[in-house]
């Protein structure tokens, strides 16, 4: 993992809404195909953290940098998935995820190629014409992910996207992300309540504090995959970031 | 199956209500029979209008001259409608500024209207087309306005993280949107704008269904009057079958609740 290059560099960010301190000096960086988890108490800050990673907002201090520039959405493709299904009802689950690629003005063969493997990670062949009213919830934040995947964005930012999943379903939809994940080669930053959740994706966890937002602690999770949630050690690096967390 | 089952005892209840509605006719114009024609002499009068022309001009000829005024004002009213109400919806600033005219204009009946545009433009086709236009003009800007105002906030934001330009966002985020909205919004233009020709017809008029009314009325042509009604509500009815079939082919993404 050392010698792997650092794809996005967030050095003292600081976010402070008029007296209110909401992000304070927050510091880490991402390396190149990284699956880092960010855990935090509720209100922490987590939404206010993840707009400024898309530049929605500005920071107060700080820098953004993605393979050493300043992140610059001209630049950089960022992507992002939503905690709430976010999918176009108008367009079905092949033209959704050729969405981004299609705004990017990528060139034909090139949407079409990463579409069919997407669609094909994701084993919606039957579906690809099928619109998201006629699509559970759960298949609907899939076609969502697979949109985010598409587009081999430098960072892709996911915000709770199993939060509304039941647990079965949630599992199976883990091993899909990381599937997703180890294809196509992208840098993720998954943000979770939930800290099995955490242990069973991320590579590093990030635990944040309570707001003013700090990083208390970052937790290499240095298990092979696929992991197993009932493993010796799964349950001591779980407890280890539940100790960190314990905000009551 | 039980689909059929139910569409067959629907089709069924409509011809039974329609023919209650004929039956009830027939009682009613039993009486008066000059002053209120039977269906029959209905019938009779529609069949001699298709073998003896009015000014000239068959029946159809009438139907089309009304629907092409309709059709004209229809396109501009779409075409002005969708952009103004866009940039309107779009941008505040803009809303801001022209929303209190719209506000202003919108109540005004198309019918009050008549007499400036007569003074203005005459009698010639121009004028009535704009009085059709008037009458469209507002709900087609209005659902625009509204329907691209309320685009859920999710879409807005998924839009951005891609990094649509303005004109993709519109093109490809906002209009898909509002696109259910703005329909119903043609939707009320086409049933509005089809009352409206009849009216700016029945002023001063060598075709059309409006100036057939008009021509019964003066010559005491009872039955000439019915036929142009029902033609009226036949045409009218078909405009927005039509329309409905081709608001489901495009929204046929919506889920039908």
């Amino acid at each position: 993992m050392e010698n792997q290059e650092i794809k996005v560099q967030v050095n003292h960010l600081t976010k402070r809404f008029g007296d209110l301190l909401v992000l304070d000096d927050v510091s880490f960086n991402i390396k190149k195909g990284e699956f880092v988890c960010i855990v935090g108490p509720t209100g922490c800050g987590k939404t206010t953290f993840l707009n400024l990673l898309t530049r929605l907002i500005e920071p107060t201090e700080g820098e953004i940098l993605i393979d050493g520039e300043p992140a610059d959405p001209k630049k950089h493709s960022i992507s992002f998935v939503f905690q709430e299904p976010s999918a176009f009802p108008w367009l079905t689950a092949q033209q959704n995820i050729e969405y981004g690629l299609k705004i990017k003005k990528r060139p034909a063969e090139e949407i079409a190629a990463q579409t069919e493997k997407i669609i094909s990670l994701l084993g919606l062949e039957k579906y690809r014409h099928a619109y998201p009213h006629e699509m559970s919830v759960s298949m609907e934040q899939r076609v969502v992910i697979g949109r985010a995947f598409a587009l081999n964005p430098d960072l892709l930012l996911m915000d709770e996207p199993y939060g509304q999943m039941d647990i079965k379903m949630r599992y199976y939809l883990e091993d899909e992300v990381v599937r997703l994940w180890k294809a196509t080669g992208s840098t993720v930053l998954f943000i979770t309540h939930n800290l099995e959740e955490a242990t069973y994706l991320a590579e590093r966890v990030l635990v944040l504090t309570n707001k003013p937002a700090k990083i208390k602690a970052n937790i290499e999770v240095d298990l092979p995959r696929p992991r197993k949630v009932s493993d010796p050690e799964f349950i001591r690096i779980r407890k280890e970031i539940t100790e960190m967390i314990k905000w009551w | 199956m039980k689909k059929n089952r139910s569409q067959a005892r629907d089709i069924m209840l409509s011809v039974i209500s329609i023919l209650l509605l004929v039956a009830v006719w027939f009682l009613v114009s039993g009486s008066r029979p000059d002053f209120f024609p039977t269906p029959m002499a209905t019938v009779e009068r529609f069949i001699r209008l298709i073998e003896k022309p009015i000014m000239g001009v068959s029946v159809f000829g009438h139907v089309l001259a009304s629907l092409r005024r309709v059709m004209l004002a229809l396109i501009a009213s779409i075409i002005l409608g969708i952009g103004i109400g866009l940039v309107m919806g779009w941008n505040k600033k803009v809303r801001a500024a022209i929303n209190p005219i719209l506000m202003a204009l919108r109540p005004i009946p198309p019918i009050a209207w008549i007499p400036l545009i007569i003074l203005m433009f005459g009698v010639d086709e121009f004028p009535k087309v704009l009085l059709v236009f008037i009458g469209s003009f507002f709900p087609i800007v209005m659902n625009t306005m509204s329907g691209v105002a309320l685009v859920d906030d999710m879409y807005l934001k998924v839009g951005k993280i891609y990094k649509a330009k303005t004109w993709q966002m519109l093109r490809h985020v906002v209009f898909p949107a509002a696109m259910p909205t703005i329909l119903a919004g043609i939707k009320i233009a086409i049933s509005s704008g089809w009352m409206v020709v009849v009216a700016a017809e029945m002023l001063s008029s060598r075709s059309g269904l409006g100036f057939l009314i008009n021509r019964g009325r003066d010559s005491y042509d009872v039955a000439l009057i019915m036929v142009a009604m029902i033609l009226i509500g036949v045409v009218g009815a078909l405009l927005s079958a039509v329309f409905t079939l081709i608001e489901r082919k495009m929204c046929g993404w919506m889920s039908k609740e």
